[in-house]
């Protein structure tokens, strides 16, 4: 099995490589960071995924909702052998595939595009209702911000799912606190986010999300029902100066923060 | 053919029932005299007689007998 | 495919846009079984009442939650299937904006929505409910073809078009039961294609959905007082049969006629190629004017903004200089 831990490491170095390429612009780093280790599970331990053949009708489909955490993504893809280092660092630059938000790209295994709030989980749900008329096994695995759970769309979909008993379709919400102006707790406070997501009808768990292996227990996990987990999760994961602080949803890295990033995410490897 | 076969072939026709079951039929006894069936029925009674029939009675039109005294409106005598 | 006999045209025009849209619903279906259709709690409303009953994996009623709907239908679209999707035009138009920008135009998914009492019908319903604004707000998002049938038998012509145009579609679907004929036998219908109904030598009306109807009938008006008017029926708004307004420019006067708002809908479209053109005539733009009207019944609306054929007729005599 890959080695996760290392594996979550160099995906974070390649995030950090990214956001400092587009300079001034600036990135979604701690968006994209806190998703790190659920997308590191996901592709390589839970879903049904050929780098080879990403259009395989038999994969599973991962949809993420809350797009602006795609060098998490993107990330991953070059560890899978997707895209090469030059195309990496093609992120967020004039006319390139790696847009700061996710578009549809059939090559890379990008199901939908993304990044108007609240519309990848009622796509899910359109997803994993035609999968089960076509009597297929593919799993559909949504990925939710906890800011993005203020939409009102988030919740239609969610009642839709849980009536139509969707249990191919599994929600990971990345519980990371903080939205873009400020905490959650600040601006639209979801919680208590399990109870919520319980009441509409899904099968909930919460874990660490930053905790590979009970990532991988939860997400195997069968259920009558669709399931939802509230990944707990650090904004900024992995770097001192943006875990935790509303300043680094969108951020941009000087010389002197992406070489002190760097040392704190290679650790022994830097 | 009478106006009277004319007039319950509309309905065996359209419903696919026979002409025993038209004599009394009602609407939404049958469900092929739902709402899109009702249109379906008007259109084949219009198609029957050249007639072009008012709103007030194609909704009025509720049963087999009803039909009967809302086509002497249009000088239709069924017999 | 369905019989065009003349007793399912009067049928069809009995049961009004809606009505007819179910009866093609059904048709279309039995010929691929990917065909799906979607309503936000409007299932007899957008006639599918026994489409639900006769093919029930293929109807999904998601409740009121229309942005939802849409969403849905794009995921199901990526996964082959087509999915046809129904509520009053208003919200599936404007409701569900965003998701249609971006599944319908950004990722281009093949969705099918369907917008019935398009215009005026619904108005005793009030200003919520009626539409006048759906063309102006989805012809301003790329990739999306929209239809806009004349009458009960172009609706069923363009469902059946729908499911064959590959990407993503805006049905607008207007008038209401007993819709007024336009067609009494079967014709040639191509997408994007306009036809005329009538020649004329000095004007040419351009109409759309129950437009056409009520501009056939200014026409006839129009000739007592000797003027000849073409009739051209615009059923795809997008895109525009531009050469169809090309061609009009060889007339003394275009009139543009529609059940929307006089901006952004077919007046705007056409308005949009003429800009491109030199030698151009005048064109005048009849529509829904720029104000929401106390609520009342469709005849008193169509009125109330003078689109009856004798108000349609008045407009263009008062506006034509020979």
């Amino acid at each position: 099995m890959t080695n996760l831990t290392e594996l979550s490491k160099q995906m974070r170095t390649d995030m950090l490589k990214m956001a400092y390429s587009v300079g001034k612009t600036g990135a979604h780093i701690g968006p994209s960071l806190s998703l790190t280790e659920i997308i590191a599970v996901l592709y390589f331990s839970v879903m049904n995924f050929d780098p080879k053949n990403p259009q395989n009708d038999s994969r599973d489909r991962l949809i993420l909702s809350k797009g602006h955490g795609v060098m998490a993504q993107y990330a991953a893809m070059k560890q899978l052998g997707m895209i090469t280092d030059e195309v990496l660092l093609t992120f967020k630059k004039n006319g390139s595939k790696l847009s700061a938000h996710p578009s549809l790209n059939r090559e890379l295994g990008i199901e939908f595009s993304s990044g108007s709030l609240g519309q990848g989980l009622s796509l899910g749900v359109g997803c994993a209702l035609a999968l089960k008329r076509k009597k297929s096994n593919s799993r559909v695995f949504v990925i939710l911000g906890d800011g993005e759970c203020n939409e009102g769309s988030i919740w239609e979909a969610a009642m839709y799912a849980s009536y139509q008993k969707l249990n191919n379709l599994t929600v990971i919400i990345d519980k990371n606190n903080i939205q873009y102006d400020d905490f959650t707790d600040n601006i639209l406070s979801m919680n208590p986010l399990d109870k919520k997501w319980e009441s509409f009808g899904f099968e909930t768990k919460t874990v660490n999300g930053h905790d590979t292996e009970q990532l991988i227990k939860i997400l195997n996990m069968n259920a009558e029902k669709p399931v939802a987990v509230i990944a707990e999760t650090i904004k900024g994961k992995g770097v001192s100066f943006m875990e935790n602080n509303p300043q680094w949803h969108n951020g941009i890295l000087s010389q002197e923060l992406y070489e002190k990033a760097l040392v704190e995410i290679g650790g022994a490897n830097a | 053919m009478t106006t009277l076969e004319a007039y319950t072939k509309a309905f065996t026709d359209t419903f696919g029932i026979t002409d025993e079951e038209a004599k009394n039929l009602k609407f939404q006894d049958i469900k092929a005299w739902d709402s899109v069936g009702h249109m379906g029925l008007i259109s084949a009674i219009e198609e029957a007689f050249d007639i072009m029939m008012e709103t007030d009675d194609i909704i009025d039109l509720s049963s087999f007998e009803k039909g009967k005294e809302i086509l002497k409106r249009y000088d239709v005598e069924i017999k | 495919m369905l019989d065009i006999t003349p007793q399912n045209i009067r049928m069809w025009s009995l049961l009004g846009s809606c009505g007819a849209f179910g009866a093609a619903a059904e048709s279309v279906v039995q010929e691929n079984s990917n065909i799906v259709m979607l309503t936000a709690d409007l299932c007899s409303f957008a006639g599918l009442s026994r489409f639900s009953k006769m093919y029930p994996d293929n109807f999904f009623n998601v409740g009121i939650a229309e942005q939802n709907m849409v969403g849905v239908a794009g995921g199901m679209a990526k996964e082959g299937l087509i999915p046809f999707v129904t509520t009053y035009a208003t919200f599936a138009s404007m409701r569900a904006l965003d998701q249609i920008k971006v599944n319908m135009g950004y990722m281009k998914l093949p969705v099918k929505l369907v917008g019935m009492t398009a215009g005026l019908s619904v108005g005793i319903l009030g200003a919520t409910h009626i539409s006048i604004e759906d063309i102006a707000a989805i012809r301003s998002i790329p990739n999306i073809c929209i239809l806009s049938p004349a009458d009960s038998l172009e609706t069923v012509k363009c469902v059946e078009a729908a499911v064959q145009i590959a990407g993503p579609v805006y049905l607008r679907l207007s008038g209401s039961m007993n819709n007024p004929p336009v067609y009494k036998a079967d014709y040639d219908f191509v997408a994007g294609k306009a036809i005329t109904l009538k020649d004329g030598e000095d004007i040419t009306i351009i109409a759309t959905g129950t437009m056409v109807h009520n501009s056939l009938r200014a026409a006839k008006l129009l000739k007592e007082k000797g003027i000849s008017a073409k009739v051209v029926n615009m059923h795809t708004l997008k895109p525009l049969d531009v050469d169809a307004v090309k061609s009009a420019c060889s007339s003394k006067m275009i009139i543009t006629v529609e059940e929307h708002s006089v901006i952004g809908g077919l007046g705007g479209a056409v308005a949009e190629v003429l800009a491109g053109i030199e030698k151009k005539p005048e064109h005048l733009i009849i529509g829904v004017s720029d104000s929401y009207k106390p609520a009342g019944e469709y005849k008193y609306l169509l009125e109330q903004y003078g689109l009856l054929p004798e108000q349609i007729a008045e407009k263009i005599e008062q506006n034509y200089k020979k």
